[in-house]
This record gives structure tokens, C-alpha cells and sequence, in this order.
């Protein structure tokens, strides 16, 4: 039994999103989001802090990953 | 209660113990409630989605085959250890997160052998990696709410 013989269920089968490609950039968002607001939560002394501390590295992290693909990207533009 | 309460804080192993078996209750025991139910819920969301963009058969304990389901999986680990967990570097990742991954783990083995099919690819990388980083997330919690618990200790 394959996948594309199957009818979806959550959580037993994968997301079927291999349809739409630009969905798949998009779940690194989620991430980074888990990420950055752990991360807070760890370091942060006050919770109180932890909503917007967690905001401004999320928003680092992803433009980060933005800019590191597009210097990426234009590297290999350039060479070949 | 309250004694009981803080002699559980006092104890780093105890909160490291609790942090892994349900994660975020370190800071639970060390009256920092709103700190663990943003870690807690956050890192069982991460696992959760992990599990939902990439389905259950993600989980994939080392030692279990399936091309070989009828093969013992504490067998293959008592015989070669370090080569099954070789072959599946990511548990080590997933299992941080504590007993929901042994549970998964057997509801994944259970579905595997009922003719539920493995994703592959993209979905099953995403799936993995989201589930792994969720352990990760929890090793830090981990050694946080004991490094914690180990301050309060030396406090007195």
C-alpha cells in the first residue's frame, strides 16, 4: 500500500502539501517561532519579558535565514 | 505538601527527572508556572506538528525494522547498540522529549504493522527534524530547570 492510495488522516498519514513546492519554506516559520520563544523562556529572568524578547528573535532568526538565502542563491547565480 | 513540594525543588536530578518526563514541569516544582506552561506547551506543539506535517510513522525506534517487524527491538539494541543508534541519529533527538516518544514510537510500530505506509522525502525530513529539535528544545529546559533547582539548593 502506498501513500497516494490512501484517503488523509491527520496525524497517521503526512500533511499532503507535496502539491503546492512554495508551501514548503514556509514550515521552517514554525520552528524558528518554537525556537525563539524556548529559547526566551530559558533566558528570560522575568516571563514577562518572554513575549516580546522571543518576537525580536524570531524575526532575527528568519531574516537571518532570508539574507543567507538570498547571498546563497546569488552565489550560485554567479558561478555557474 | 509544601515540605514535600520543596524538597522536591531542592533536588536538580529530581527537576531534570520531571522536566524530561513531561516537559516543563522542572519549572513547575520550582513555583515558575508560567515558564512551564510556555516551554511545555511549546515544545509538545513542536512535537506535535512534527507528527503532523510528517505522520506517525516518523517515529521509528532504532533497533525496529520494518522489512523484519517479527525482529525483537531490545535483540537488535542488546546486540549492536551503537550501530542501530547510528542508523537512527534523530531518536536520540526525539527521545528528549520524554515518554510521549516511547508512546508515539508504539503507536507508530502498532499502525506499521497494520499495513499503514512510511512517508518519505520532504515530509518525513520536516517531520523528523521538528520532532528531534523538539527534544532538544526540552535537553535545554532540562538543564535549566536543574541548574535552577541547583541555585535554590545552594541558597539554603
Amino acid at each position: 500500500m502506498s501513500l497516494a492510495d490512501v484517503q488523509y488522516v491527520p496525524f497517521v498519514y503526512p500533511l499532503p502539501i507535496w502539491v503546492q513546492p512554495w508551501i514548503w519554506p514556509l514550515l521552517l516559520l514554525p520552528l524558528c517561532l518554537a525556537v525563539a520563544i524556548v529559547y526566551k523562556a530559558v533566558r528570560c529572568n522575568r516571563v514577562s519579558l518572554v513575549p516580546r524578547e522571543a518576537t525580536g528573535l524570531f524575526i532575527t532568526i528568519v531574516l537571518g535565514m532570508v539574507l543567507t538565502a538570498a547571498v546563497l542563491e546569488g552565489l550560485a547565480a554567479f558561478m555557474g | 505538601m509544601s515540605s514535600t513540594h520543596s524538597s522536591l525543588a531542592s533536588s536538580p536530578s529530581l527537576v531534570g527527572l520531571f522536566s524530561w518526563l513531561v516537559p516543563g514541569s522542572g519549572y513547575f516544582l520550582l513555583g515558575e508556572r508560567v515558564r512551564a506552561i510556555i516551554a511545555g506547551v511549546t515544545i509538545f506543539a513542536l512535537f506535535l506538528a512534527g507528527i503532523f506535517v510528517g505522520g506517525i510513522r516518523i517515529m521509528d525506534p532504532p533497533g525496529w525494522n520494518s522489512d523484519d517487524p517479527s525482529q525483537s527491538i531490545t535483540s537488535a539494541l542488546i546486540d549492536s547498540p551503537i550501530a542501530q543508534l547510528s542508523d537512527k541519529p534523530w531518536y536520540v533527538g526525539q527521545i528528549l522529549c520524554g515518554p510521549v516518544t516511547v508512546a508515539t514510537s508504539a503507536v507508530s510500530i502498532h499502525l506499521a504493522e497494520s499495513g499503514v505506509p512510511s512517508s518519505h522525502s520532504r515530509s518525513w525530513e520536516i517531520g523528523a527534524l521538528y520532532t528531534a529539535v523538539a527534544g532538544m528544545l526540552n535537553l535545554l529546559v532540562i538543564i535549566d530547570s536543574a541548574h535552577r533547582a541547583s541555585a535554590i539548593k545552594s541558597q539554603g
